[in-house]
């Protein structure tokens, strides 16, 4: 079973401005299937990834399309269907956790589980407790509560219940990144065993790839990919996607100079630069965009003189920033008018000893660039 | 001594409390939809409730004689029907207190309900807990010290509601003489001493209403 959706959203800039016909400011037209799996709804804050899973809640109310959950129908604009939200078997985390602060612990959890014998009730708060690991917390008050206490108690809250599909609101965003980790794999173990779709949102590309089955990503409004963490991080479909998964170096619409299937290798050229990539297996265009990964770019030093391919490149320190365990370099080029980003470990820093306006040689790997 | 103190000391606490009680649930019920609700011609129900706040309250005593009077439009229709009027009596001095309270009660506790943060209530609805029992039970519990506020501003003005009542329930001695009213009366007829008695007495109420309260917000931790 899972969530079959295909839906739009549109927002006016003033409410008048629908009737009179003006363009929305912002439309959301969201398309995907999940199946009984943790998906990850991955995207900038503004990218419509909030507002896809509140209309699936039913919190707002799509302007067309249609949303099926485990067959049944949540919303059919066609058949005019907008199941409230009371009826959609659901679990919703909030960013801020939405704790009911004048309730403990104990009727938090209770407070979905209205009608239930109390035998039940009080065994599945119980169970609830132990699922999460907050046994011993039942009597506090959510101002009483760590950041990941709070977390927890709103997971055991939204489950209690026993949802069909539990949706995650940047549920880690508040947290530092320990707890962050130890909740990560928490959601991942209660996923396995529930069997039920999932829905997570991030913005952070690290915690989408960690506990993803299933990458959706949003970018202005539109799904712009849907696949593995790795598919996604490896072969991001557009630029939009490479950004988002960390692709910091972009050079768009670079012209084809040469596909080489026999040396498996393509030559591309943008501006000045030459580059010789590895081959994709499809069948490339007269155009084509790349990108390569910070991390892959490997810094030398002008003295260096073994190295002579057309992938290396003279380059002009122009700043400088530590980031405690590596150093995030701008370096300028003279054969393209962009910066080119690199980070490198602070041991081979140490080795390379630059300073700002030092010059030094930038090796872009040829298995590590990103075509889309 | 009963006549001069007693009796306006008890029929002011029987008004106002009354009047507040009436208040407190139509203010919240008001309230909660001027806060959460979005309809045609909100912003006239809102001037509508607000106006006796700004009104000068012989103004506000004035309608009401006018509206419910015996020859009033609704008045008489009631004095037909029944062959009484509600003019000069202490129900008469219950609505004046009402209408004069009710926008001190709307305004501060509409602005305690739009300052709880809604997202607990859509977590009630994700709950499945329907909009009646999540108003009940989350939305107005954590508006409460606003609420409460409301209902003290509110009993406050009932007791000291002077202008519209005298000119809708009147100044009638062993029915409608409020403490504030009799303050007037007995500053009227030179007699100093009963007022300063009723005077006194209203102060030490004031100051006991105010004690009292803010103990109870103090010891609420929402």
């Amino acid at each position: 079973m899972g969530i079959k959706a295909d839906f739009r959203k549109r927002y006016y800039r003033k409410k008048s401005d629908k009737r009179k016909g003006i363009e929305a400011a912002f439309t959301l037209d969201a398309q995907f299937e999940v199946g009984d799996e943790l998906a990850v709804f991955f995207g900038r804050s503004g990218s419509g990834k909030t507002t896809a899973l509140q209309c699936i809640s039913g919190l707002l109310e799509p302007n067309g399309g249609k949303i099926i959950v485990n067959g049944n129908v949540y919303f059919d604009c066609h058949k005019r269907i907008n199941l409230p939200v009371q009826q959609r078997s659901l679990g919703y985390v909030f960013q801020s956790y939405a704790l009911f602060p004048h309730m403990d612990v104990k009727k938090n959890i209770a407070y979905g589980l209205k009608g239930w014998e109390e035998k039940d009730k009080e065994e599945r708060i119980d169970d609830m407790l132990q699922m999460l690991d907050i046994k011993g917390l039942e009597n506090n008050y959510p101002s009483q509560l760590s950041g990941g206490q709070k977390q927890r108690v709103a997971l055991a809250r939204a489950l209690a219940p026993k949802p069909d599909i539990l949706l995650l609101d940047e549920p880690f965003s508040a947290l530092d990144r320990v707890v962050r980790m130890k909740l990560r794999e928490k959601i991942k173990e209660i996923q396995r065993e529930l069997k039920i779709p999932v829905l997570f949102i991030t913005h952070n590309h690290v915690e989408a790839f960690t506990i993803a089955d299933k990458v959706v990503v949003f970018h202005d409004g539109r799904v712009q990919q849907i696949g593995t963490p790795e598919e996604v991080f490896y072969h991001p479909k557009n630029c939009h996607v490479a950004e988002l998964v960390g692709v910091t170096n972009i050079f768009e619409d670079s012209s084809v100079i040469k596909d080489d299937e026999m040396a498996g290798t393509l030559t591309i050229g943008c501006e000045n630069l030459k580059i010789t990539a590895k081959r994709p297996d499809y069948q490339v265009k007269e155009t084509i965009s790349w990108g390569i990964r910070p991390e892959n770019l490997r810094i030398l030093p002008v003295t260096d003189e073994t190295i002579k391919d057309e992938n290396t490149l003279h380059a002009c320190v122009k700043s400088m920033v530590n980031k405690g365990s590596s150093k995030t370099l701008a370096l300028e080029i003279k054969e393209h008018e962009n910066l080119m980003i690199a980070e490198i470990s602070d041991q081979f820093f140490e080795n390379l000893n630059l300073k700002e306006d030092d010059r030094c040689l930038v090796r872009i790997e040829r298995d590590r660039i990103v075509l889309f | 001594m009963f006549d001069q103190i007693g009796f306006p000391l008890l029929i002011t606490l029987k008004i106002a409390g009354l009047s507040t009680l009436i208040v407190a649930i139509t203010g919240m019920v008001i309230s909660y939809i001027l806060a959460r609700r979005d309809f045609r011609g909100k912003w006239l129900a809102d001037i509508v409730v607000t106006l006796p706040l700004v009104l000068p309250p012989t103004v506000t005593g004035y309608l009401l004689v006018v509206l419910l009077g015996k020859k009033g439009a609704l008045g008489s229709i009631l004095y037909n029907l029944t062959g009484w009027s509600i003019v000069f009596t202490w129900q008469a001095a219950v609505i004046a207190a009402f209408v004069v309270s009710l926008p001190l009660m709307v305004k501060t506790t509409t602005a305690a309900i739009e300052a709880v943060d809604r997202e607990y209530e859509y977590a009630a609805f994700t709950l499945g807990r329907k909009e009646l029992d999540t108003a009940l039970f989350i939305t107005l519990p954590l508006a409460k010290k606003g609420i409460l506020a409301g209902i003290v501003l509110s009993f406050a003005r009932a007791v000291g509601e002077f202008g519209a009542t005298l000119m809708f329930a009147g100044n009638i001695p062993g029915r409608t003489n409020t403490m504030s009213i009799s303050i007037y009366s007995a500053f009227q007829a030179g007699n100093n001493e009963l007022a300063n008695t009723l005077v006194i007495i209203l102060i030490v109420m004031s100051l006991l209403s105010m004690a009292i309260t803010a103990k109870v917000i103090n010891n609420w931790k929402i």
